[in-house]
């Protein structure tokens, strides 16, 4: 093979003379040709570029001083559009200094001329060589670019998967959501819940530090090693009691089994992984708690992850659970200590990632947990799914970005109310004219309504939240669905089922697409003259009540339906 | 609606003598403001009578705020009722004018 080929593809090498002196190309043409090149000539910068630049280029020879577009700026160009190709300059003996200067400006070398032959060749051949290392390394970059995103897709795959349980839904009293979006770099995030009996789940939400799969297949591991150490440790219960010796342990007064406590579980798991964790480097932040139903406690441990918030739902304060355990990994003597703490009907515990604390908006400015326990002590009262879908648009407002640097992952769980709602089932009707005047009565209709629902299930602040949500929906019709017609009809349904409050507005006007509405922008990051005089209303209807929906009949008659969670609430 | 102002030596004070400020109600209200803020910089709104606001208040509100902000000027509330309150932190209003709890405190605030 000729050194002027191509080793991948045994082709000759293509190189382009550019010189404004004839005698000098045709010179060059024959030297190089009978090196083993492909020589194009062109005479001056502006001709190579527009006739002969190309990617099948890969040895440039380019003199300084050309008429039209010389040399300098030709190799400007190249270097810009042909990063791989490093031209040899051909420069007469005074523009040395220019032939310099075009080296740190991206030129393989100088000669200078007349060149000497043999040097010359000898040049073009390394540039050559340089010129299909430098090809061969981008596309072996392309490559290992390729297969890192393969990596993120399997890793992503494996936390969608393997890393995150389903919440269970048939523990009476509890009612959990969660949600996990992974970064686009994909974490360790991980949650599950292990439902233990029939009053009693225990919640999982972990951390593994670094990212890909090995930290996504780590977190898979390190489940299971909780499920083995559930299973093991609730064995050795059982063994224990079939053996009748003292084993007091694992038995409560009625003789019945104690299940394995967490500080057990994380102790296990903890012995088992250690090795791993410490040859990986890694270590893993989690908050492991049970949640007991019969007891109204909840006891977990916290191994350096970021505290839960346990938000009271009768005095609407929120307490910040916290431990003083290190993160598994960590090459820990003390044993693993449990704090539990009682809870209530209307609480609610929220557990979470660090990737929404150190969500980050433009400014680069964090969440943080302040911010967090605000947003806590303001949605409480809502149910968890509310709580997480408002947590997730408050994260994307404040990002102002719908991706995260970090996974966002968040558990909320509710205790739900023990009051039944059956005596409250009742109906009511308002008919009025499609006319801004008639607002007031829908709100004393409202407020009518809501009287016979006790303060517990249903407290000031939402009925206020409430009224403002009617007149919303209510001038939307007046002005949309009938273009401001103050003589047309609207119907307003109120009706109290089981544990919710639903309204319904029927109109016969103009169907009304929800779809169409944009979403509103944060208002306080804008501009005053760019402040808007309105589209707050549907943000604010969304926002005012647990959920909204709109919708029509072939008639024409449109719906645009409001419910109402009832659950223990105390505003602020 | 009825209005009434108080000049505190540059500074006008404008009370809103109305329980509700929504859809029946804001655009009287713009057109009776657009007006008394024209030849002012510096505006306080008492909002202690106002029990009930709702989308179409708060956009009038920040139109008056736009009108004033084009001349160089200002626009403060004092008095603001919890309700009102309310959803003035819903939309973020609470960041963008500030809010007094005394038309005094308002009134100092510009001096």
């Amino acid at each position: 093979m000729s050194v002027a080929q191509d080793a991948g593809t045994n082709k000759l090498a293509n190189i382009l003379v550019v010189d404004d002196d004839l005698t000098m190309r045709f010179l060059l043409k024959r030297v190089l040709s009978n090196a083993g090149f492909n020589v194009f000539l062109a005479e001056n910068g502006k001709v190579a570029i527009d006739e002969y630049l190309s990617d099948e280029i890969g040895v440039v020879l380019l003199d300084v001083q050309m008429p039209v577009m010389g040399g300098m700026e030709c190799l400007r160009y190249i270097c810009k559009h042909y990063p791989d190709l490093a031209p040899i300059m051909l420069t007469a003996n005074e523009e040395v200094t220019n032939a310099v200067e075009a080296m740190r400006h991206g030129a393989f070398d100088y000669v200078i001329k007349p060149p000497e032959m043999k040097k010359l060749v000898a040049l073009a051949q390394r540039a050559f060589q340089t010129y299909t290392q430098a090809k061969r390394l981008r596309k072996v970059e392309a490559e290992l670019a390729g297969a890192r995103e393969h990596e993120i897709f399997i890793a992503s795959k494996i936390q969608r998967s393997l890393l995150l349980g389903r919440p269970p839904e048939d523990i009476e009293g509890l009612k959990i959501s969660s949600l996990t979006i992974p970064s686009q770099k994909v974490d360790g995030d991980f949650i599950d819940f292990f439902k233990l009996n029939d009053h009693t789940v225990d919640v999982v939400v972990a951390d593994v530090m670094g990212k890909g799969l090995l930290s996504a297949f780590f977190g898979a591991a390190m489940k299971s090693h909780f499920l083995r150490a559930l299973h093991e440790l609730t064995i050795d219960a059982v063994t224990c009691k079939m053996m009748n010796d003292q084993c007091v342990l694992n038995q409560d007064a009625n003789g019945s089994f104690h299940l394995p406590q967490p500080q057990d579980i994380i102790t296990r798991v903890q012995s088992r992984m250690i090795r791993n964790l410490e040859e990986l480097e890694s270590f893993v932040t989690l908050c492991y708690a049970r949640f007991d139903m019969v007891e109204k406690t909840i006891c977990f441990v916290d191994c350096g992850h970021v505290r839960t918030i346990h938000y009271k739902g009768e005095s609407g304060d929120v307490e910040l659970l916290q431990g003083i355990n290190m993160p598994l990994g960590f090459p820990e003597k003390d044993p693993f200590i449990q704090y539990s703490a009682s809870f209530q009907p209307g609480d609610l515990f929220f557990f979470y990632s660090d990737g929404l604390t150190e969500n980050r908006n433009p400014d680069n400015e964090m969440y943080n947990e302040e911010r967090l326990v605000d947003f806590i002590k303001q949605h409480g009262h809502l149910d968890p799914k509310k709580i997480i879908d408002s947590a997730y648009v408050e994260m994307i407002a404040f990002a102002d970005s719908k991706t995260f640097d970090d996974d966002f992952t968040c558990v909320a769980i509710k205790i739900e109310s023990e009051q039944g709602l059956a005596q409250l089932n009742t109906e009511a009707i308002l008919e009025i004219k499609s006319d801004l005047k008639e607002l007031v009565r829908v709100r004393i209709f409202i407020r009518e309504f809501c009287e016979s629902v006790p303060d517990s299930l249903l407290d000031p602040r939402r009925i206020d939240m409430l009224e403002i949500a009617v007149t919303e929906v209510a001038t939307n019709i007046i002005r949309h669905a009938y273009s401001g017609r103050a003589d047309e009809q609207i119907q307003i349904k109120a009706q109290m089922a089981e544990d919710k409050i639903i309204l319904l507005f029927y109109d016969w006007g103009q169907g009304f697409d929800p779809q169409m509405v944009p979403p509103l922008k944060d208002i306080s990051k804008m501009a005053i003259k760019d402040l808007p005089e309105g589209g707050m209303g549907c943000y604010i209807i969304a926002q005012s009540v647990d959920e909204v929906e709109y919708s029509s009949d072939k008639k024409g008659k449109n719906c645009a339906c409001l419910k109402i969670i009832l659950a223990p609430d105390i505003g602020d | 609606m009825e209005l009434s102002k108080e000049q505190i030596d540059d500074i006008l004070v404008i009370t809103l003598k109305t329980e509700i400020l929504d859809a029946s109600n804001a655009k009287e209200f713009r057109s009776q403001t657009v007006q008394l803020l024209e030849n002012s910089r510096k505006v306080v709104f008492d909002m202690t009578q106002v029990k009930f606001i709702d989308s179409s208040g708060c956009g009038t509100l920040l139109s008056c705020l736009r009108q004033l902000n084009g001349y160089g000027g200002d626009l403060k509330l004092s008095g603001v009722q919890k309700p009102v309150r309310t959803l003035f932190e819903l939309v973020r209003m609470h960041r963008i004018i500030e809010i007094y709890d005394k038309n005094d405190d308002a009134v100092c605030s510009f001096q």
